[in-house]
């Protein structure tokens, strides 16, 4: 970034579009605007437009997109074709037999319909065996036939995936190459380019999730670099990536697969810049919005990463930030289960018609309601940012429960709700966390979105943890997360063996390739090299095993003994035990190379003066409390609020229950501190 | 006004501490039948045996019998339950599934009264006996399968019995391994049950066994109210399983489902004896089953507990195949398990027309393909249990080699690329078996076919499979799926590995060999010929139908071109096929039509004639009402009239004067 310049981050969601752009005078300012389905760069530019930003002040601008995952999620993807190796047509929808999406108890269970469906999906004559060797060799074999049978599918995307291209890729190039050349304007994808990892049916997968979401990604980039250009935005723009770090447009109309994760990444990344600000090294980030919430552990600043993943019902294998999502958030919807129970969830209100407080038509309960009979959210007067919310209407939807069979006044229902909820939210926790071998408690919970500071506390306290974090502009943070993003490109080899056999000189060759490609790369994003990080991890078990742990390796160790120490110590830590004496095994070597980027010193201390109380009012806490309702914007730093409090602000309402306080932290953060009941 | 929510609450956590469960012993395990597999479920159970909580990924075939061992544990020990104990058990003859899947009950005291039990089951990858893996066909009796644990307190108060787990694991292959998976369950235990404390210590101990007893009653009440909608009436099933491995003689299992009020009685007298091969249970798994199929056709969304299953009742005498005693092996605990889900299903649908499922694949498809492995020391092996078709309903076809609905979910073959790497064997394809499904007005999925070459010089071959025999039926009209096939391919040739199709006992395979497995297709549901043209030319345009099949099995013409329906064609077509239906009218007889365990079908000889079927074919039976096809074995008679027991009838759901179908049974697909 150059001095006298907009540094911006945008995220578009669902149903907002939200903006933060930290000026030259160190300000930040935050605008949210509704999201604007099948153009989105429209609601960036409205965004851009209502903070009066000059054009030609944007310095520099990072984009989270949900393009990708809508285009999925609605299966308005790209008409794609796929091509094989003889024999493995149908794999893409048979995959290893599993049901990979509910079906437990169902007998009507239906396994959702492959991408690609089986009259778009050709196989071509070759092989290559385990080692690389050429069982059918791919000579002779007829291109033009092949071309004319997908031009003949009219497919606007193919996807290559060939057993065992993850350790030669000749013949799948050879067939990507010989497709590109025959089918003008169609968008190629080659499996071990994605992903050179073993596993053809993964592979493949992510294949065709990439092809299917190639052509709708490039006409949206197209899009938005015209309009950008039309309005004298010439700043480059890159796209947040689902591995945490910003690509450019080019790396994302390629690797389109790679973005599934851009808005919720954003989040786990603003929410490490405001941890580490705070002085909290470990945090929990819990990310709540309407439809969904999203968890992710942090530990030592290092978001931690998942390799094999599921979008939907199709296995994706690429890095990924390991975020956990719940279909639950505050628009799930509360309802009455056949034994009398209420449940919360999985259906939701959505952004049309929302919960019943919005009054755009909802009339079901959803959590978000619940927080209206409960005095959490203000009666009769507008939220901080202007959103009316018609207690009523939440009164009224919670009154229709009664009538189904259930028992208690509204606001017992709502009460109840918000309960389990809270219970649900601790499980997704508990998911990231007690389920990954780390315990709850030792990490502090860094809660945001438009529902996140709400629940956080009661979060926290029904996991035991006592340390709560609640970041500034907490309904932004992820375009801050986007804003303040390194460049980054993952890169793995299927490359190893077992060390007793192995040359460690044959893997520093490897890794000087590899470190080569991934310095160019960045080179190529305009990334000095200088501003790059190169970091190696390996991929390593004890042989005989199928799993691994990623370890991370120096190319300069002299020998195999620290990753040895390293790993049975990872083992150890792991599963309880180590086992010396077995030879280890290599399986993956991983490179995650960072352009550093500018990041100013965000400032978040609120500039508000006067008396920060707003009203007194009466709100539940296992008993209806008088409870002072305060402005965040006044609030001084270094000050303290005892709970029962309500902290409220743009974009964000703080619960404060009883048993805990908050201090209002110097870099600007809300750190609350609980006493755990049980 | 806390008081609202609490019971919804409570059973949040206690999920929660299920949920734990499995994430301790998927993270701690290193047998990879567990880590990867999934072989295993964990639960919380009461004092008395009901089943509290499981999670939402826990499998039926290990969790619906920790009642019954659990109980059986109570029954052992009374009052003799201590703080600090642990108990043992896998005996499928008092609750157990079979051998391998191992049970540790850890107890959880409140104010020195036993409160509840943690319940984790995981299947041990070999638990000694005959065979490495302790499972084999070839199987006379129980002790050939491993060490039988009978309720065994392994730790009083605290003090572990080394001496007893010295004597287990001394006698059970890859001792560490089987250690580990001790390890795992007793850690997975210890933090279950300090978890279990924290919940009472945060609810109060006698407020969350109210709650408990409260969720149970409640969903007792739920599926008290779900049969009660059901008319009154006992309905009939019958199926088979192909054989016992040792003799060609089928298995016949028998159920009669008695619907009266609010209760289900299910009576599985007069099913097969007990056998000398695998395929037995013990009593706790006609109970599994009953209540996996129930659950799901009737209320498959009210979280488990054992509320569910205190409606349903279960009769079966012990010594036969379903209940059986020592000294009968139980390794084909799988296949037996789904025979009974298949007559619960079949006999369910009867009297509920909306909760018709087409059968499945019947069974584990267990196949094993081993050798000395060429390039290291040692073996090499691949284990495999490919997935078939599912079944289709009266609102859906089935899907495709896919794991089905009473089963867990996990992976059913391994990647190729994994496969080659560790193994001199080659995938050689892995596709869809075109035109395999079961046809119906919705059709059953398609299963699948694996090629594997055999690259060593010498391997050799086993599986344990059902249904290669008598195919998975088809409901409502609907035909069953093609059969489960196992074969070798040599020198372009096909070979039988077995005289007993699908159980195949250390076949010697050789270098070049393709052991080719073919997974059978879901069952039908409805007349083949009511399915919508559109459907079937879909199913055409998408290969899973050739233009020939779609014309010869639903009457459905598609045009030359490839493209639409001829629809005057069609309507030609399906009036034709339906004239030339093979159709009787049934009428009562009282001759014995049994022949040992086959049903015979005195089949009019101008009936046999026109179906081009000999003496002792297999031929099927077909109401547009009944719940499953009537199989049975031909007996060309010299009649006109299709005589049936009162017996047959009520399998077949028919009544004297209905017109009844009578097909033939495809194996293949045609």
């Amino acid at each position: 970034m150059s001095k006298g310049h907009h540094l911006v981050g945008v995220d578009v969601g669902g149903t907002f579009t939200d903006l933060i752009a930290h000026g030259p005078d160190g300000t930040l300012s935050s605008a949210k605007v509704p999201s604007l389905p099948g153009e989105q760069w429209r609601g960036v530019l409205a965004a851009l437009a209502s903070l009066g930003i000059a054009p030609a002040s944007i310095g520099a601008f990072v984009h989270g997109t949900t393009i990708a995952t809508n285009a999925l999620l609605e299966r308005k993807g790209a008409r794609t074709g796929l091509v094989t190796t003889a024999g493995f047509r149908d794999l893409l929808e048979v995959g290893k037999g599993r049901r990979l999406v509910g079906g437990l108890f169902d007998p009507a269970w239906q396994r959702p319909a492959p991408l690609v469906p089986r009259d778009r999906r050709f196989e071509v004559s070759e092989r290559l065996a385990a080692d690389g060797s050429v069982v059918r060799p791919l000579d002779g074999f007829d291109f033009e036939g092949l071309a004319e049978a997908l031009r003949g599918a009219a497919v606007e995307a193919v996807a290559v995936a060939l057993v065992n291209s993850y350790v030669d890729r000749r013949h799948e190039q050879a067939v990507a190459s010989a497709l590109a050349s025959r089918l003008d304007g169609v968008a190629i994808s080659e499996s071990a380019a994605l992903t050179p990892e073993r596993g053809e049916f993964e592979r493949t997968s992510t294949a065709v999730l990439n092809a299917y979401l190639t052509p709708v990604m490039r006409d949206y980039l197209a899009a938005l670099e015209a309009a950008l250009a039309e309005h004298g935005i010439s700043a480059p723009v890159n796209i947040m990536g689902s591995n945490g770090g910003a690509m450019t447009l080019s790396a994302a109309g390629e690797r389109c697969a790679a973005t599934f994760l851009s808005g919720p990444v954003g989040g786990v990344t603003g929410a490490v810049r405001v941890a580490e600000s705070a002085g909290a090294l470990d945090i929990i980030t819990f990310d709540m919005g309407g439809t969904s919430t999203d968890v992710a552990l942090v530990h030592g600043l290092a978001p931690r990463m998942s390799h094999d993943n599921q979008i939907d019902a199709f296995p994706l294998k690429m890095p990924q930030l390991d975020i956990h999502t719940i279909g639950a958030g505050g628009g799930s919807i509360v309802w009455v289960q056949p034994d009398g129970t209420l449940g919360v969830g999985p259906r939701s209100a959505g952004a049309v018609p929302g919960p019943a407080c919005y009054g755009r038509g909802g009339d079901e309960p959803t959590v978000s309601d619940a927080n209206l009979p409960l005095g959490r959210l203000p009666v009769g007067r507008a939220l901080a940012g202007g959103l009316s919310l018609d207690a009523e209407k939440a009164r009224a939807a919670f009154r229709t429960l009664a009538s189904r069979g259930t028992e208690g006044d509204p606001a017992a229902l709502a009460s109840a709700s918000l309960r389990i909820a809270v219970a649900r939210m601790a499980g997704a926790v508990r998911e990231v966390s007690v389920h990954r071998g780390f315990d709850p408690r030792d990490f502090t919970l860094v809660g945001f979105g438009g529902a996140g500071p709400m629940h956080a506390m009661e979060v926290a306290e029904e996991l035991g943890i006592t340390r709560v974090l609640v970041p500034r502009l907490p309904g932004h943070l992820s375009a801050l997360g986007q804003m303040l993003a390194d460049l980054r490109h993952d890169a793995v080899a299927a490359w190893g063996g077992r060390i007793s056999e192995l040359d460690i000189e044959a893997l520093r060759a490897r890794a000087r390739t590899m470190h080569e490609e991934g310095a160019a790369r960045l080179e190529a994003d305009g990334v000095a090299r200088d501003r790059q990080r190169h970091e190696f991890t390996l991929d390593v078990r004890y042989v005989g095993q199928s799993f691994t742990l990623p370890i991370p390796w120096n190319p300069g160790d002299a020998d195999w003994t620290p990753l040895r120490i390293a790993f049975d110590t990872r083992h150890e830590e792991t599963f309880g035990y180590a086992d010396p004496a077995n030879d280890l095994e290599i399986v993956n070597v991983r490179l995650v190379s960072i352009g550093e980027v500018d990041k100013p010193a965000v400032d978040f201390v609120p500039r508000g003066t006067g008396d920060p109380l707003i009203e007194h009012r009466s709100a539940w806490f296992g008993g209806w409390r008088e409870t002072p309702i305060l402005d965040r914007e006044r609030l001084p730093p270094e000050s303290r609020i005892d709970g029962p409090a309500i902290v409220e602000e743009a974009g964000g309402t703080t619960v404060v229950p009883p048993g805990w306080s908050v201090e209002v932290h110097r870099s600007g953060a809300l750190m609350g501190t609980g006493n755990v009941r049980w | 006004m806390e008081e609202v929510g609490r019971l919804e609450l409570i059973r949040e956590s206690l999920v929660a501490v299920v949920n734990e469960m499995r994430a301790n012993v998927i993270r701690s395990s290193y047998s990879s039948i567990i880590y990867e597999g999934h072989d295993f479920s964990c639960a919380l159970v009461a004092p008395d045996g009901r089943l509290v909580a499981q999670g939402v990924d826990d499998n039926p075939i290990h969790n619906f019998s920790v009642p019954y061992s659990t109980a059986e544990v109570v029954r052992t020990f009374g009052d003799d339950i201590h703080e600090g104990d642990i108990f043992f058990h896998n005996d499928p003859y008092t609750g157990g599934t079979h051998l391998n899947d191992v049970l540790m009950l850890f107890p959880v005291f409140r104010k020195g009264r036993l409160a509840m039990f943690t319940a984790t089951r995981c299947h041990w990858g070999d638990v000694g006996g005959m065979t490495p893996g302790s499972l084999s066909g070839r199987v006379n009796e129980i002790y050939q399968e491993g060490l039988r644990i009978v309720p065994t307190r392994i730790c009083d108060r605290g003090r572990m019995n080394e001496a007893w787990l010295t004597l287990l694991f001394d006698n059970m292959r890859i001792r560490h391994e089987r250690r580990g998976d001790f390890n795992t369950m007793l850690g997975t235990s210890r933090k279950a049950a300090d978890h279990v404390a924290r919940l009472f210590g945060r609810f109060g101990g006698e407020a969350l066994i109210d709650a408990i007893d409260e969720l149970i009653v409640r969903a007792e009440r739920v599926m008290r109210d779900r049969i009660a909608g059901i008319p009154d009436g006992t309905y009939h099933a019958e199926g088979y399983l192909d054989s016992d491995g040792h003799g060609e003689a089928p298995l016949r299992g028998r159920l009669a489902l008695t619907v009266a009020g609010d209760r289900l009685v299910a009576d599985f007298t007069g099913s097969s004896p007990q056998t000398r091969g695998p395929t037995n249970v013990g009593p706790a798994m006609a109970f599994n089953a009953v209540a996996s199929i129930v659950k799901s056709c009737l209320d498959p969304d009210t979280p488990v507990n054992h509320g569910s299953f205190n409606p349903i009742e279960i009769v079966n005498p012990p010594g036969s195949f379903l209940n059986a005693t020592l000294p009968a092996p139980c390794g084909g605990m799988v296949e037996c398990r789904a025979l009974m889900c298949g007559l619960v299903v079949s006999a369910l649908g009867k009297a509920l027309p909306e909760t018709r499922v087409g059968d499945l694949k019947g069974g584990g498809n267990h196949v094993y393909v081993s050798g000395p492995h060429p390039d290291r020391e040692g073996i090499f092996l691949l284990y495999e249990y490919p997935a078939a078709g599912t079944g289709a309903t009266a609102r859906t076809d089935g899907s495709h080699g896919v794991r089905a609905f009473p089963e867990g979910d996990f992976n059913a073959v391994q990647s190729a690329e994994i496969v080659e790497a560790q193994c001199p064997l080659r995938i050689e394809s892995y596709s869809l078996r075109e035109g395999s499904c079961g046809d119906g007005e919705f059709r059953g999925g398609l299963g699948v076919r694996r090629d594997v070459r055999v690259l060593a010089r010498e391997a050799s071959l086993s599986v344990l499979a059902d249904k290669n025999i008598i195919p998975p039926f088809g409901v409502a009209g609907g035909v069953g799926g093609a059969a489960n096939r196992f074969t070798v391919v040599r020198d372009g040739g096909t070979i039988e590995p077995s005289p007993v199709p699908g159980k195949v006992g250390g076949f010697a395979l050789e270098a070049g060999d393709v052991v080719r497995m073919e997974t059978s297709g879901g069952g039908g549901c409805g007349d083949p010929l009511d399915r919508a043209p559109a459907r079937v030319r879909e199913d055409v345009a998408l290969g899973y139908l050739s233009p020939e099949q779609a014309c010869a099995r639903y009457g459905v013409v598609v045009a030359a071109d490839g493209g639409g329906v001829d629809t005057a064609a069609t309507d030609a077509e399906r009036r034709r096929l339906r004239a030339s239906r093979v159709l009787a009218e049934a009428v009562l007889s009282n001759e014995a039509d049994g022949d040992g365990p086959r049903r015979r079908i005195a089949l009019p000889a101008e009936l046999a004639r026109r179906l081009e079927v000999e003496d002792g074919a297999l031929v099927e039976l077909a109401t547009p009402e009944c719940g499953a096809a009537l199989r049975g074995w031909a007996a060309i008679a010299d009649r006109r009239d299709l005589a049936l027991s009162a017996e047959a009838l009520a399998a077949l759901g028919a009544r004297a004067g209905d017109t009844v179908e009578v097909r033939r049974v495809h194996l293949a697909p045609r």
